[in-house]
């Protein structure tokens, strides 16, 4: 198969199909996330967004049509083969490693990476690169006095925090933030919103969102999935703007 | 580890190594088997608290390992190939570790219950296949061997064998420790605590759970070979269900969530099954006893409760806990008493033997004998014994629950303090 997509993007998504049984919840999905683009995908619940993180990001393996990471096709590889390709994750619900420290949640991310997948022969502790990269990600995402503590103690939006921070720390060319800021207060958001701008300074972004001013201060393109297909994409004032997509989900607030 | 941990260890390894000069010799093969179990259970638990995959039939390389390693033997004896005895663990180790990647690759496709069906359906397949399969296994009688000498080591006395096999339980128990440091025993971890989300950081986890399975299981093999090596015989049985069922409750009552718990449960449970095995018939149901009580008012195994003391209260602190503690050993063997009397009152009245010697007196409850004792089955007296026992430690429970913890109020003030 000769990948055609067109220079430029990152991933690339055509005509992507996914149902459950007689049930299409994505519909024929086209949308490409150019490089250094930060791109909000929103939608009404049910929409199928969290679907679509799920095939491109390989949990599920798409019904029909195609997925473009750096012009190789992915669509029905597994997640670690796709993560080793440049493409990490987030996710919705908290998905940590509860008992064990912060600093080693964030290790096993840096771990990977360095190709210490399999290491038998010799400890961690002398792992010196990862031991450093893990303590810069601490640093970074303000989590240093908490290195030791185990996640599962951590307060609800530090471990949201923690959550980014693992996904980021496999250094993917593209990460998917799957709601972000979901379940946390006004000011817990713009705390986290302000921290994912500097700590993903320079990577592709592909964010769901439910937040509206979450969207707007964190993307520069913005698309629009409403049951299953995109009605709307490009920047976000001019989305914001369009009629179809102020009837099918932004309503009155925006209006 | 901890200093006091690191003296603790160097101490336990300094009384191993004198340990066989005043034991009997029964008692020097008994400690063998216990440091054997004991590998078998830091084997298993690699698995098992590592990495959470609770292996059903992981006596399945604990018997491949020996029965491999009993072939080794035979050649040597037929003098095919010259080998030296104490490497014979290299062999179980080889065919653990063979197996384990071919099966572990089979049944860590699965996790959960489904993994555990499919390590118990493997351990089954060799156990129905063994007692057939007459030039693999020996049929049903198994194979057996003589050990030879060699290094100029004399391994006709249980002694020499002693000291092989401390000194391979030795070697693995430090490489099973190592491996938790190593990356991928913290992987192990991670794949225990959210296997989903390593998936997602790039991690192939049917590979690392395949590995991780491979490791221990090599380790099991080691175990297996060291007891071929002891017993100079085996037979299918051991592959039994039974015998992955038993290293199963010997980590969960040593401890599963501590490193060293499972040795210590599988030592303790093996001497206890040796000893009591040959004073009563009943022995079995004393063993699932200790298990139940284990599991329900010590969840955490007895690695857990010594590692709660360690790393809750400072070593001065603990006198407070003398009294408590002695209190409640007390009403521990009032009820023990009390059960222990019950119950081989019991078998005693329901066995054979006393079927017949009701029958020579025209059927009526004639005394029994029970420890070189005389009871009679009618007598109030009798009865009183066990009930007397168990009230008497059923009335002392509630202080010593109380005074136990008052010492750990105490005592953890003064560590704070």
């Amino acid at each position: 198969m000769s990948p055609a997509a067109p220079g430029g993007s990152v991933l690339v998504l055509r005509d992507l199909h996914k149902s459950f049984g007689a049930t299409a919840i994505i519909r024929g999905v086209d949308l490409e996330v150019k490089r250094g683009q930060r791109h909000g995908l929103i939608g009404p619940n049910g929409a199928g967004k969290s679907t679509l993180f799920n095939l491109i990001s390989g949990h599920y393996v798409p019904s029909a049509g195609e997925i473009f990471l750096n012009d190789h096709p992915i669509a029905g590889l597994t997640p670690h083969a796709i993560n080793r390709r440049g493409l990490s994750r987030s996710f919705q619900i908290t998905n940590l490693f509860p008992r064990m420290s912060v600093a080693e949640n964030l290790r096993i991310s840096v771990m990977g990476r360095h190709h210490h997948r399999f290491t038998l022969f010799r400890p961690v502790s002398r792992l010196t690169r990862v031991a450093e990269e893990v303590d810069e990600y601490l640093e970074k995402l303000r989590l240093t006095r908490r290195r030791d503590d185990p996640a599962g103690a951590l307060a609800y939006s530090e471990q949201r925090t923690l959550e980014i921070g693992m996904a980021l720390a496999t250094d993917p060319e593209i990460l998917l933030l799957d709601e972000p800021t979901g379940g946390m207060s006004r000011e817990e958001s713009a705390y986290t919103v302000a921290l994912i701008r500097t700590v993903t300074e320079g990577k592709t972004l592909l964010v769901v969102e439910h937040d509206m001013n979450v969207v707007f201060t964190l993307c520069d393109q913005l698309s629009v999935l409403v049951y299953g297909e995109i009605i709307a994409s490009g920047r976000p004032e001019t989305v914001r703007a369009n009629r179809e997509v102020q009837q099918a989900y932004l309503g009155e607030e925006v209006a | 580890m901890s200093r006091s941990g690191r003296t603790g260890l160097l101490a336990l390894v300094a009384i191993l190594l004198v340990l066989p000069l005043p034991l009997t010799p029964n008692l020097v093969n008994a400690a063998i088997k216990m440091m054997i179990a004991g590998l078998f259970a830091l084997s298993f638990s690699l698995a098992m608290g590592q990495a959470g995959m609770l292996s059903f039939g992981h006596s399945a390389y604990y018997g491949l390992g020996a029965f491999a390693t009993l072939h080794l033997m035979k050649a040597v004896e037929g003098h095919l190939v010259a080998w030296p005895t104490p490497l014979l663990p290299l062999a179980g180790a080889a065919v653990g570790l063979f197996f384990g990647l071919v099966f572990g690759w089979l049944a860590t496709q699965r996790t959960g219950v489904y993994f555990a069906m499919v390590t118990l359906a493997l351990a089954e397949l060799l156990f129905t296949l063994a007692p057939t399969w007459n030039s693999v296994f020996g049929g049903e009688s198994g194979i057996s061997t003589m050990r030879m000498n060699s290094w100029a080591i004399d391994f006709a006395t249980d002694t020499g064998v002693y000291y092989l096999t401390l000194a391979w339980v030795a070697l693995s128990t430090w490489c099973l420790w190592a491996f938790t440091r190593t990356p991928m025993g913290r992987l192990a971890l991670a794949v225990r605590e959210n296997e989903h989300r390593v998936r997602f950081l790039g991690f192939n986890t049917h590979g690392a759970r395949t590995v991780i399975f491979a490791i221990s299981t090599m380790f099991t093999g080691v175990a297996g070979a060291l007891l071929a090596i002891a017993n100079e015989a085996t037979n299918y049985t051991i592959f039994s269900a039974q015998a992955s069922a038993n290293v199963v409750l010997q980590t969960f009552i040593g401890g599963a969530g501590t490193f060293f718990g499972p040795a210590l449960g599988a030592a303790i449970m093996t001497f206890f099954a040796r000893v009591t095995s040959d004073l009563t018939r009943s022995w079995l149901l004393y063993q699932g006893l200790v298990f139940v009580l284990v599991m329900l008012f010590v969840p955490d195994g007895i690695g857990g409760l010594i590692s709660l003391h360690a790393r809750r209260l400072r070593a001065t602190a603990v006198r407070h806990l003398t009294l408590p503690y002695l209190l409640c050993l007390v009403v521990g063997l009032l009820l023990l008493a009390g059960v222990v009397f019950t119950v081989e009152s019991v078998h005693v009245v329901l066995s054979d033997a006393y079927a017949v010697l009701r029958r020579g007196n025209g059927g009526a409850l004639v005394p029994y004998t029970l420890f070189g004792r005389k009871f009679d089955p009618v007598s109030p007296w009798t009865w009183a014994i066990p009930v007397g026992s168990i009230a008497a430690g059923a009335a002392l429970l509630p202080l010593a629950r109380r005074l136990t913890r008052r010492g750990w109020s105490q005592a953890l003030l003064e560590t704070t303090a």
